[in-house]
């Protein structure tokens, strides 16, 4: 019992980092039906950004977690400018010309850090909490928190902003919203900025629970993409919900089969895309008929 | 893509077997790398370039064909040869396997599922035992050759040449003939294909059994030549960088996929000191070529001679020109009594109603028009006759026999053709080739004869180009058989629409506002277009917007409103029944501005 | 679309290159191993990833293989020559190994560093056995003793002598009975498990837990929880500085009390910075390296790499500049020759290292055993015991 719930809570723990993952991933597709294969790698470029900011000059954490952002913002506003050509066309290309910018963000990181990479000290120093002998990080309660406040500022955002409802619009029907008089452009490329944003918070809060590396975005990037379609890909509950079964899918596959963890997640994971590929809460897009 | 010169091809090869001559011990080491590379590249260009489907786990059909080769010769102390035949049959089987998603999911989806079973292959041959775990298995034997030594890179070069010759000339051979064309199809517009008569989900899994051939044969070619399987050799970085290959090269080209993986080979040894920067460059190239050059190097020929074209100002020299329909002769009506019956069919989507209790019945060789506003489900009823959609209830009979529910590709083989209001040609493929997709009626399984019988395939081919001309005849649409649709006026394209639906044979034909967008004289054309098919023998169901052209063709009207009908008769009985009068006028104004917005949206 | 014409246009000139070539030479395959001359700069070869998840190490491992060498050429080289040290990445990567294997092979360079990664090692073992290239690893998985060739040298004891080592301080010198494995699945890890687990059997002793964990994870609650309620005292950790640092950081919060305990890796700065100080307090590590205060050879070694590389030094640069150090001095026996006798001169140079004292067995393995080091306040501080 004891075993089962301290998995669990490791499970959660980095299940709440996979959500905020996945819903970078589903903010972008949702609006402009794009997958960002790059999304991993922008991570992984937020938590340099906010990790040497904290670092090396001394920033207080949430600080750097800010400019972080912003750094982000702008990688992710670079990526939709050059890849606009391909919106609403050729769907396999827009994923490869994403893989391809990935490929180009973990060269220029390693340029820039070097390939060694580095830890982050935690920014919360106080010892786990314990509760019946399950100990909970007190870290990840900080993780959970932001990510929930995330979650809710986004829900407030898209629904309650003028800019977030021309999102909305768009990504419910593009020629529609044109039609109304939203600008698709400037909405696509504020979904990337957005996405980009969460990536740069993802990246962040994973620095210190794990190690700031160039290849970090590979199996964050891999792992928060399966979940967001696991939970439902464009659905932002979908993405939290995603995240939070594929970190704890994960603790249990590492509990239980040791090396073989892997396959067991993806093997699963497989046959639940096939059962229901839409996820658990049904893909959220523009229609592509 | 046009037929090589026999000279180039004599040529080609002849260097091919001089190279070795030109190069040191290293060189053609990395040479015979490339070539293997190559090979993976056509595997790759095969089922994504040519059949459409997102596959990430190519570089794991290479890793079984090595592992498989690897483990059967020094586990179950097998010879060389015969673990190789059987490690192709196991990567042939994964293939298989691979492809099981690809029957339920698309795109993105698709690219997950392969990349995350990819993974798992890694996974797996890091924790086994018999896999030699995460160091890998090491000392497999040289492949026996009587008595020539292939431990010798030189050789060695030679088994490959000619392992790769076969390989690229049968891929070459796959995509120029029905099986490639099909694939080709199904990944331009895999609606358009199932209705034409296209075995959708077995077609997948041939792309990805081939994938997985070529797969195969690239790890059997690295046991041999490395005699050494490790699991980073199978990395997802490998994955990607064969992706690039394919781009680069250009993927719907299997010659550019070849270029691609011998180009970036090469450089990647050349720039093996710089990674990183070899890194940023692919990446950069990719997402240039992407944007830029979508078609890859293979493409960049055409490219340039457009950009030149539109740079001089010049059009071809010879003004290609539709020619008149040629009227078929009258011929007895095909099938009797009732062709098509609808029986009291609902459908909703989502608890939305877009049809209710529908039911008409169309006798043999008549012209049924299908007249309503928009949104009064029209084309609801096309999708669920041609089998798109499973009716909620009702039941819909084709010469008696119920077909409810039935495949789109098996109600084309039952004679069923229909065309698209906003226009399904297959947009990569030219004029021709849109109609021999259509005219090929083979099953999938006709694809046997590829490995048993490949002159079969090779008459068969030439007999549906002959039969494709005389349509593309009779259409009048000879002077564009070897222009891509997209490029043509839309009137033309219209028609071919209507040709690659006729070449099909069918008993039944669905025309799904065939008028949308033409001009009086075309409108009037068409009109002949339709009589003559149905003097045929050919009964026809047509949705129209253009009244006069509903009058003045179609022997009976069924009017639909609000997805159910609210009349039926000869058309001059239908036009003064109230309802019709009423649903039209509350419709009228918004009706002519939808169909020409529809109209400006395709064009 | 027309392919013609570029076909045509490559192969003319193909073509003619080819033909150019079958005139200046007879049949493919004859090569002109023409590199060991005995005048200009001795070529030797340095093959360690540059990119990818395995270039921190085979960076490291660069730099003190290029100390070494630059200090040789400054006192004058090998009898006057002077030494071309060339870097090669391999990417981690066995094919790209053995494609520059064969590269080195066939440009005459006589001997090679690296590789940090003993898969890309093994991949390469055979072709630089043919070519008689040696070559000095800085593998240290016991499958590389197991080749035998005799061309193959370790510049570091295998994972063997480090467990056998820490397993006799553990369990003789301390006393300890209850261990906890921990491992991933990797080449490294598996080493050390397999090793580990193997001196703890000569000794009698069966671990209560032994958990496998795959190099890439991130979550290791289960397998730690697990490893608490069995209540060790020792833990042992089998896995690269990250991974490890990520375990010890790990279990402390889940409140595991045991002693941590594993090889080199856990000697480093990325494991006790990952784990945290506090975290790392107390983990024994069982290192040919300790220190780079340990004694006036190793003092020297740092300063100067901090001089070259403003870093500071640590266990994979020092023994990385101990084998290049062995092959110089091999060099200098053989009077800059390779091949054949450059391996035996490798073989019966005893050379007093930062490592310890090397002299080469018949498997390529020239140091038998590390020595312990306990964690305190972040510095790695010798156990004068055992």
């Amino acid at each position: 019992m004891q075993v089962f719930l301290q998995t669990l809570i490791g499970g959660i723990g980095f299940g709440a980092v996979y959500a905020l993952v996945a819903m970078g991933f589903s903010i972008v597709y949702r609006t402009m039906g794009l997958v960002n294969f790059a999304h991993g790698n922008v991570v992984m470029i937020g938590a340099y950004a906010a990790s040497t900011f904290y670092m090396s000059a001394h920033l207080p954490f949430a600080v750097a977690m800010v400019v972080a952002i912003v750094v982000t913002g702008v990688v992710g506003l670079v990526i939709e400018r050059m890849l606009r050509r391909l919106e609403g066309r050729d769907f396999d290309l827009m994923l490869i010309g994403t893989i391809g910018f990935g490929t180009v963000l973990e060269a220029l990181a390693v340029l820039i850090w070097g390939a060694t990479g580095h830890a982050v000290p935690s920014p919360v120093g106080s010892a786990p909490l314990d509760v019946f002998g399950i100990r909970i990080r007190t870290y990840s309660l900080v993780v959970i928190a932001i990510a929930a406040v995330a979650t809710v500022l986004l829900a407030l955002f898209l629904q309650r902003t003028k800019l977030g409802a021309a999102m909305q619009a768009v990504a419910m029907n593009p020629h529609a919203a044109t039609a109304v008089g939203v600008h698709v452009g400037r909405s696509n490329a504020m979904a990337f900025a957005i996405g980009a944003g969460l990536a740069a918070l993802a990246g962040g809060l994973v620095g210190p629970l794990l190690y700031v590396s160039p290849v970090m975005g590979g199996s964050l990037g891999i792992k928060g993409f399966a979940a967001a379609i696991f939970g439902g890909f464009g659905s932002i509950p979908g993405a939290i919900v995603g995240g939070m079964a594929f970190g704890i899918l994960d603790s249990f596959a590492a509990g239980a089969f040791q090396g073989y963890s892997e396959l067991v997640v993806f093997l699963v994971f497989a046959v639940a895309v096939m059962i229901r590929p839409t996820g658990i809460f049904g893909e959220r897009t523009v229609n592509r008929a | 893509m046009k037929r090589l010169t026999p000279v180039a091809l004599v040529l080609l090869a002849v260097a091919a077997w001089l190279l070795p001559y030109g190069l040191d011990r290293y060189a053609i080491h990395v040479v015979d790398v490339a070539v293997i590379f190559a090979l993976l590249g056509i595997g790759l260009g095969l089922v994504m370039g040519v059949a459409g489907q997102i596959n990430l786990a190519q570089v794991a059909f290479f890793g079984i064909g090595a592992y498989a080769c690897a483990i059967l010769t020094t586990r179950a102390g097998l010879g060389f040869w015969v673990a190789a035949a059987l490690a192709v049959l196991a990567a042939v089987v994964v293939g298989l396997v691979v492809s099981v998603p690809a029957l339920r999911v698309q795109s993105h989806y698709l690219g997950i599922v392969t990349l995350g079973l990819a993974l798992a292959f890694i996974n797996w041959i890091t924790n086994a035992a018999l896999a030699g775990k995460s160091e890998g298995i090491s000392d497999l034997p040289v492949p026996p050759m009587f008595g020539v030594d292939l431990s010798s890179e030189y050789l060695f070069y030679y088994v490959e040449l000619v392992v790769f010759a076969i390989a690229l000339a049968f891929a070459l051979f796959v995509v120029r003939t029905p099986l490639g064309r099909r694939m080709r199809a199904m990944r331009d517009d895999s609606l358009a294909a199932g209705a034409l008569g296209a075995e959708i989900p077995l077609l997948r899994i041939t792309a990805f059994v081939l994938s997985g051939l070529y797969g195969g044969v690239a790890g059997v070619l690295y046991a041999g030549l490395i005699r050494y399987v490790a699991p980073e050799t199978f990395s997802v970085a490998n994955m990607f960088l064969l992706l690039a290959m394919v781009i680069i090269g250009g993927r719907q080209s299997i010659v550019g996929c070849v270029v691609g993986a011998l180009v970036l080979s090469l450089l990647r040894e050349v720039l093996v000191d710089f990674s990183v920067y070899a890194q940023l460059g692919y990446g950069s190239v990719v997402v240039l070529m992407v944007v830029f050059a979508p078609t890859g190097l293979a493409g960049v020929p055409r490219l340039v001679r457009s950009w030149l074209r539109r740079r001089t100002g010049r059009d071809e020299g010879r003004r290609a020109a539709l020619g008149p329909f040629a009227p078929y002769e009258p011929a007895p009506v095909r099938g009797g009594g009732v062709m098509l019956e609808v029986r009291g069919v609902g459908m909703s989507f989502k608890g939305l109603r877009a049809l209710d209790d529908v039911t008409l019945s169309v006798p043999a060789g008549q012209i049924r028009g299908v007249v309503g506003p928009n949104g009064s489900g029209k084309t609801t009823l096309f999708n669920i006759i041609s089998g798109f959609y499973v009716p909620t209830s009702g039941r819909v009979l084709l010469e008696g026999r119920g077909i409810g529910g039935t495949a789109p590709y098996r109600l084309s083989q039952l004679g069923v053709a229909r065309t698209f209001q906003n226009l399904r040609l297959f947009g990569d493929l030219t004029v021709r080739e849109n109609v021999l997709v259509a005219l090929d009626r083979t099953r999938t399984r006709w694809i046997w004869r590829y490995v048993l019988l490949p002159w079969g395939v090779v008459r068969h081919d030439r007999d549906l180009r002959r039969h494709a001309d005389e349509i593309l005849g009779r259409y009048g649409l000879g002077d564009y058989a070897d222009a891509q649709p997209k490029s043509l006026p839309y009137g033309i394209q219209r028609r071919i629409e209507i040709a690659r639906a006729m070449a099909m044979s069918p008993r039944l034909l669905l025309l799904d506002e065939p008028a949308a967008g033409l001009n009086d004289e075309e409108v009037r054309q068409l009109a002949a277009m339709v009589r003559s098919i149905r003097d045929s023998g050919v009964t026809v169901v047509i949705i129209e917007h253009h009244m006069g052209l509903v009058m003045s063709l179609c022997d009976q009207v069924t009017v639909l409103s609000g997805g159910r009908v609210i009349a039926d008769g000869p058309p001059a009985e239908v036009a003064v029944v109230p309802e019709v009068v009423e649903a039209y006028l509350g419709e009228a104004g918004y009706l002519n501005a939808g169909t020409q917005d529809a109209q400006e949206v395709t064009r | 679309m027309s392919s013609i014409s570029w076909r045509r246009s490559l192969a003319v000139p193909a073509i003619a290159a080819s033909l150019a070539t079958l005139a200046a030479c007879a049949a493919p395959g004859e090569s002109n191993e023409s590199g060991a001359n005995a005048t200009g700069p001795i070529k030797i070869a340095n093959i360690n990833a540059q990119s990818g998840q395995l270039s921190p190490l085979g960076k490291w491992e660069s730099k003190g293989v290029k100390l070494a060498v630059d200090e040789a050429n400054k006192a004058g080289g090998v009898n006057g020559r002077q030494i071309q040290l060339d870097l090669f990445d391999d990417q981690g990567d066995p094919t790209i190994g053995t494609n520059l294997a064969r590269k080195i092979a066939s440009e005459g360079y006589i001997a090679m560093f690296g590789t940090a990664e003993s898969a890309v090692t093994l991949a390469m073992a055979p072709i630089l056995k043919d070519a008689k290239i040696p070559n000095i690893t800085s593998g240290q998985s016991p499958k590389l003793a197991d080749l035998k060739s005799p061309f193959l040298f370790l510049n570091a004891p295998t994972s063997v002598a480090y467990d056998e080592t820490l397993a006799k301080y553990l369990v003789e010198s301390k006393g300890f009975k209850k261990y906890a494995l921990i491992s991933n699945n990797g080449s490294y890890g598996a080493g050390e498990h397999d090793a580990f687990l193997a001196s703890l059997k000569t000794r009698g002793i069966t671990p209560v837990a032994d958990e496998v964990v795959t190099p890439d994870q991130k979550d290791f609650s289960a397998a730690l929880t697990g490893i608490r309620q069995k209540d060790p005292e020792v833990l042992f950790i089998g896995a690269e500085e990250v991974e490890s640092g990520l375990i010890a950081k790990q279990a402390r919060e889940l409140g595991l009390k045991a002693v941590l305990a594993g090889g080199a890796p856990m000697g480093t700065e990325p494991y006790i910075s990952t784990a945290g100080e506090d975290n790392a307090e107390g983990s024994v590590v069982s290192s040919p390296y300790l220190s780079n205060d340990a004694t006036d050879a190793s003092r020297a070694f740092a300063a100067a790499y901090k001089a070259a590389y403003n870093e500071e030094a640590e266990l994979h640069g020092a023994k990385a500049y101990d084998g290049a150090r062995i092959v110089i001095e091999a060099l200098k026996a053989t009077g800059g020759e390779g091949g054949q006798k450059l391996a035996d001169a490798i073989r019966a140079t005893k050379h007093s290292g930062l490592l310890g004292d090397f002299a080469y067995d018949e498997s390529g393995v020239g140091l038998h055993s590390t020595r312990i080091a306990v964690i305190k306040s972040g510095k790695l501080v010798a156990e004068s015991a055992s």
